[in-house]
């Protein structure tokens, strides 16, 4: 009835073809000449570590980012790229992880936003909701489309963003990560709503991470490494060993300045952590001097035990020691009166005041160490921000110069230095090196080491397997909330950390 | 399970429907005059220019807006109105609703301007418009009065007709208006985008609605409202200076949200706008009759409209709190 | 309210900071051009009038600007002026002795302020409804006191403090207790951890909260102090016009927040400097003055205040669109 004039598919019409594509983002290469073939009436699944280069792709057939090199043809045509509006005029839809519904509006007008059904001058709701009933049903989902969407679950938002796709006679769907936030029951659900949408010649791109669930449900597998496509197969003539290494077969080049460093006592003791929503029974320990990595997929809970830890979030059951005092949990305060410090996932959100300055986000941990009796010395700011700009080779034009303005390197620095200056004892980063060039990546490494060499206690949260693997005395790996592995720096590899990671065997 | 399911906005108009009946019923009780023809005629009276200005904001509420000049604009074409009428001895009834549309259009168009085209913050512009507007009045009006000599006697009949014995000319323009307005908001693309983007301005951006345009219609069509309201204060007082209306900007916003329009936005309807004002000044009625000293009224709206908020907060929280139990299970 | 995109605030920052210098020009502009206007603009008198007729304001202004830079609002303050004032009456004319009564409306303006607090950040309200609210619940209960009666007698020292000036001179006996509490809020904000936790609240509550600041405890402490000082100005208020009665100060609290909002505070939070609220009060003070000078209708004022107010949202706006254009971002 909603007709877009897309053509509808007939198995095995070649949809959509990349071939050759190149994307930078200023000085970061994001793809470098990757392929990719999807024919009607299929489960195509996009594999590769962080940074291979999914999202990219994926954002690029949204419409959201524009290749710089490389050929794209939806069908016989060329796809036209830069907008939003014209990936879907394209039959192409996108299931974000994080689907954003209009929670107060029904099910229905979901579907049809911004396109509902009329009849004469006023909207026919009761068609719109047949048409949701039936959609509904076409996926194998029952929902009632008359309800609100608040309080839907995720799974359940997911249903609703994929009919309102086929509503818009959507031909290629992806799904990016789809499965992160589900159950298994509603990963069962979902599997059998991709089935339907295969069954209907439509074709499902679907990046993941879960490499058991990869192998149950996708017809072929398109694996991606550095930006560039390694193998395109059907999936059932690879196996999970093989796609494993084709992940992360790379030789490991780069050097981890990492030095040996002594190690001493317990600094940090985690027991049967436990918040129900996130993470369960978690227990460690990290010593002076120790770094020790939490690797995992993203979702599996690091980052919750890690603010759990600071107080910045609450946990239920078990307890953190903290030199052999037990920590208060949920006050931050505190955390930061025993030492402890956090620099958090989310640089922009989390741990800069974006809108301040650089002498003003350094200082905002150490006010004692800037304060007369009751005012601040800004002479003492100023000294202050100069002593880590040259420690950490903070690149700036003023003190006073909006933090914003950083590049994420330089930005990233900043936050260290911010929590550096307060002299820890027990440090936790969170994804440390995420989005900085290579360059400062490895001077952050460098910090990093040096803070275990002045013999503070380091727990590094990261989805990146060369810096686990290149820093870590220790790898704890999670999954689902759960602890389900441990490797010594010694017996550690790529491929044990990533199985333990998507299947929770130990290798 | 069952109370997840329930849409939020049927059980708020219900039982603030049934609310309403209770109070009407309590105060009839306590004072018989109130459930007669004379008690409603006055109850409907009274409450007529508030309720036809909560249905003209609840609009740009449901957008996450807030439109403070309401009341200066009542004030504002109440008085240029009876300036026309004064100057123009032959106006009928119909000239002054014309005018008083008008004058609300082009402040209404003002604001929206401001808020749609440039994107500033609704609180800081109104507040701004609100200053202009009154004291253009002042200023305008140079402290002259006008009274029911310089009305059109068409519209003071207007204003004093009574249908069926209980329910006022202006009564029955703000039932109309309802009507109007919630099918509008429940049958037409503009009434719907409104929920939308008051629901999630960031996706209804990225799903293409046509923001701009519905904003600036909001406010084009609150201001209108309060154009209309300044013919409604007219009606009912026969007379205007400088200061009508003063202050009332707030009492509007209260029988809002306690008629179940959320100030976060996204969900509450024109109706339920319509039984908040009724409900706020019947809960008066009845106090007034207790004996309860008219100098609480104020303190009683504000009470109401906290109570208001604090159960609009309780629902959503009930909603997380289902999710994150959701989610607790899943981890399992 | 508290929408805002990291990016838009560093783009307003910017601004704002040139901002406030513009409003301490504008203000400049107007004693300049009032002076050569009329006779008197420049009279130590009429300096003097302005600082008293703008003592209120100022007053509340001091504490309100912390409140607006976490991200809130609170509309409830001339209210609570109403009602420390008519407690401050009743009390006294009950038999209380003053200095009882004068503390009496001072708790009464922390409560008032501390409930706002409370219901905005343990309940989780947003505190534009709630102050809406609590704007008629107070206002309310003060009507609920006094009625329509107001009381005028107060001890003489108390009411010459507040009417009177310094011996010969035209200074009022008020304006240095202002220019000192306007010195101390200004240190407060710019000099101290607690102003740099009220700005860091308000330019992000999540890294705030990464930063160990108890966001909560805060805020709670900022409406506290509002509701303080809207007691205080309250009593300043009884005693300069020697009337404590319910009606007291309607509307004062759009004319503080639109001084605030002049002065280059952001409604979104996160920015502002005491000295351009001090500079956006007397400005608007300043209108006033030249205004009744002039003898024109003083409503002018209130035309102009709603004018600078859409000038200070608009003007960045603006300039950052040329700016876009002419390619220079």
């Amino acid at each position: 009835m909603i007709c877009l004039g897309v053509k509808v598919a007939i198995k095995g019409d070649l949809l959509l073809e990349m071939k050759g594509v190149h994307k930078r983002f200023g000085g970061a290469i994001a793809l470098q000449g990757t392929d990719l073939s999807i024919r009607a009436g299929e489960i195509h699944a996009l594999l590769g570590e962080n940074g291979a280069g999914k999202s990219t792709m994926l954002k690029i057939l949204a419409g959201v980012h524009v290749n710089d090199e490389g050929i794209i043809q939806i069908g016989e045509k060329d796809f036209i790229t830069g907008s939003p509006q014209e990936s879907i005029n394209q039959g192409i839809a996108v299931i974000y992880q994080e689907p954003s519904l209009f929670l107060d509006l029904s099910l229905a007008e979901n579907v049809f936003i911004g396109r509902q059904p009329k009849k004469g001058i006023a909207i026919d709701w009761a068609f719109a909701e047949e048409e949701a009933a039936r959609l509904f049903d076409e996926l194998g989902v029952h929902l009632d489309p008359k309800r609100q969407a608040r309080g839907l679950s995720i799974a359940d938002q997911q249903v609703v963003e994929i009919a309102k796709a086929l509503s818009m006679n959507a031909n290629i769907i992806l799904m990016d990560e789809p499965t992160a936030a589900l159950s298994a029951s509603e990963v069962e659900r979902l599997m059998t709503v991709m089935r339907s949408l295969r069954s209907a010649n439509k074709a499902v791109i679907f990046v993941s991470h879960r490499l058991d669930e990869v192998f149950a449900i996708s017809d072929h597998i398109t694996v991606l490494r550095d930006g560039a496509t390694v193998s395109e197969s059907r999936t059932t003539s690879t196996d999970l060993q093989r796609v494993i290494r084709e992940m992360v077969g790379r030789e490991l080049t780069e050097l981890y300045p990492k030095n040996e460093h002594p190690i001493g006592d317990v600094v940090l003791e985690v027991d049967g952590l436990t918040n129900p929503a996130y993470f369960r029974n978690i227990s460690f320990k990290v010593r002076a001097g120790e770094i020790v990595a939490l690797a995992g997929l993203v979702g599996s809970g690091r980052s919750e035990v890690a603010r759990a830890i600071f107080g910045v979030d609450q946990y239920e059951t078990g307890t953190v020691k903290i030199k052999n005092i037990n920590l208060k949990k949920g006050s931050p305060v505190e955390a930061m009166a025993q030492k402890i410090a956090l620099v958090p996932e989310d640089r922009r959100q989390q741990g800069l005041f974006m809108a301040a300055g650089v002498n003003q986000n350094i200082s905002m941990e150490s006010f004692d160490q800037l304060k007369g009796k009751v005012f601040l010395n800004f002479k003492k700011e100023r000294a202050l921000t100069d002593i880590w700009r040259d420690k950490l080779s903070i690149k700036f034009v003023n003190q006073s110069d909006p933090v914003d303005r950083l590049s994420g390197g330089n930005q990233q620095k900043t936050v260290l230095a911010k929590w550096l200056a307060t002299d820890p004892d027990f440090l936790i980063v969170d994804e440390p090196t995420r989005g900085i060039d290579v360059g400062t990546k490895s001077e952050v490494h460098r910090l990093i080491d040096k803070a275990a060499g002045e013999g503070k206690a380091i727990l590094m949260i990261s989805s990146e397997l060369p810096e686990v693997l290149g820093m870590a005395d220790r790898i704890i790996v999670m999954r689902e909330g759960h602890q389900v592995a441990e490797f010594s720096r010694k017996e550690a590899t790529q491929e044990k950390i990533i199985e333990a990671a998507t299947t929770g065997k130990k290798g | 399970m069952a109370t997840i399911f329930k849409s939020r906005q049927i059980s708020r108009e219900t039982s603030l429907g049934i609310i309403l009946i209770f109070s009407v019923g309590l105060t009839g009780f306590i004072n018989p005059r109130f459930l007669t023809g004379d008690g409603t005629r006055d109850l409907l009276t009274s409450t007529a220019t508030v309720a036809l200005l909560a249905i003209g904001i609840a609009p740009i509420i449901i957008m996450r807006h807030i439109d403070l000049s309401i009341a200066s604009t009542v004030g504002l074409s109440a008085w240029v109105i009876a300036d026309f009428c004064a100057k123009n001895p032959g106006f009928t009834w119909v000239q002054c609703f014309i005018i008083g549309g008008v004058i609300g259009i082009m402040v209404g168009a003002l604001n929206g301007l401001l808020v749609a085209g440039l994107r500033l913050p609704s609180l800081v512009v109104t507040l701004g418009t609100l200053y202009i507007v009154r004291g253009g009045v002042y200023v305008v009006s140079n402290s002259v009065d006008y009274n029911a000599q310089e009305m059109p006697p068409s519209l003071l009949n207007l204003g004093q007709k009574v249908f069926f014995s209980v329910l006022p000319f202006p009564f029955l323009l703000v039932i109309i208006a309802t009507i109007v307005t919630a099918w509008c908001m429940k049958y037409t693309k503009p009434g719907r985008d409104c929920y939308a983007i008051g629901s999630n301005p960031h996706a209804a951006d990225l799903v293409g609605l046509k923001v701009f345009r519905r904003t600036f219609l909001a406010f084009v069509f609150s201001g209108f409202m309060s154009g209309i309201g300044g013919v409604f204060y007219l009606m009912r007082f026969a007379q205007v200076d400088s200061t009508a209306f003063y202050g009332q900007e707030l009492a509007v916003v209260a029988a809002c949200v306690i008629g179940g329009v959320t100030i976060l936005g996204g969900s509450g309807t024109v109706t339920g706008a319509l039984i908040g004002a009724l409900l706020v000044q019947t809960i008066q009625g009845g106090l007034a009759a207790l004996g309860v000293d008219a100098f609480w009224k104020s303190a009683i709206n504000g009470f109401l409209l906290i109570v208001a908020i604090f159960a609009d907060r309780r629902l959503a929280a009930r909603s997380e709190r289902a999710l994150l139990a959701q989610r607790i299970r899943e981890r399992e | 309210m508290s929408v805002n995109t990291v990016d838009k605030t560093a783009k307003r920052r910017r601004f704002t900071f040139t901002w406030d210098t513009s409003i301490l020009l504008l203000l400049l502009l107007v004693c300049v051009l009032a002076s050569l206007t009329t006779d008197n603009f420049l009279s130590a008198i009429n300096i003097s009038q302005i600082f008293s007729n703008s003592s209120e304001i100022l007053i509340i202004g001091f504490a309100l600007t912390f409140l607006i830079i976490t991200g809130e609002i609170d509309l409830s303050v001339a209210s609570i002026l109403a009602l420390s004032s008519s407690l401050l009456g009743w009390s006294y004319s009950q038999g209380a002795p003053i200095w009882l009564a004068i503390l009496i409306a001072l708790a009464v303006g922390s409560l008032c302020g501390f409930f706002n607090g409370f219901l905005v950040t343990k309940v989780g309200l947003g505190s534009l409804a709630v102050t809406i609210g609590a704007l008629a619940l107070y206002r309310g209960i003060a009507n609920g006191i006094l009625g329509t009666n107001t009381v005028n007698e107060f001890p003489d020292f108390w009411t010459s403090f507040g009417f009177d000036t310094i011996g010969t001179s035209a200074i009022p006996k008020t304006l240095p207790a202002i220019i000192f509490l306007g010195i101390v809020f200004a240190l407060l904000l710019h000099n101290t951890p607690f102003g740099r936790r009220t700005l860091a609240i308000g330019l992000s509550p999540e890294a705030a909260r990464f930063a160990g600041i108890n966001v909560v405890r805060h805020k709670i402490i900022v409406f506290t102090f509002t509701g303080f000082m809207s007691g205080v100005a309250g009593v300043v208020y009884t005693f300069r016009f020697s009337t404590a009665q319910a009606d007291n100060g309607v509307g004062l609290e759009l004319l503080v927040i639109s001084a605030c909002l002049l002065g280059g505070v952001s409604i979104f939070g996160g920015v502002g400097t005491m000295w351009g609220v001090v500079a956006g009060v007397l400005l608007a003070g300043s209108v006033e003055s030249w205004l009744t000078l002039r003898e024109i209708n003083a409503q002018w004022r209130t035309i102009v205040t709603g004018l600078l107010l859409l000038i200070s949202v608009a003007a960045p706006v603006l300039v950052g669109k040329y700016k876009a254009k002419a390619g220079k971002i």
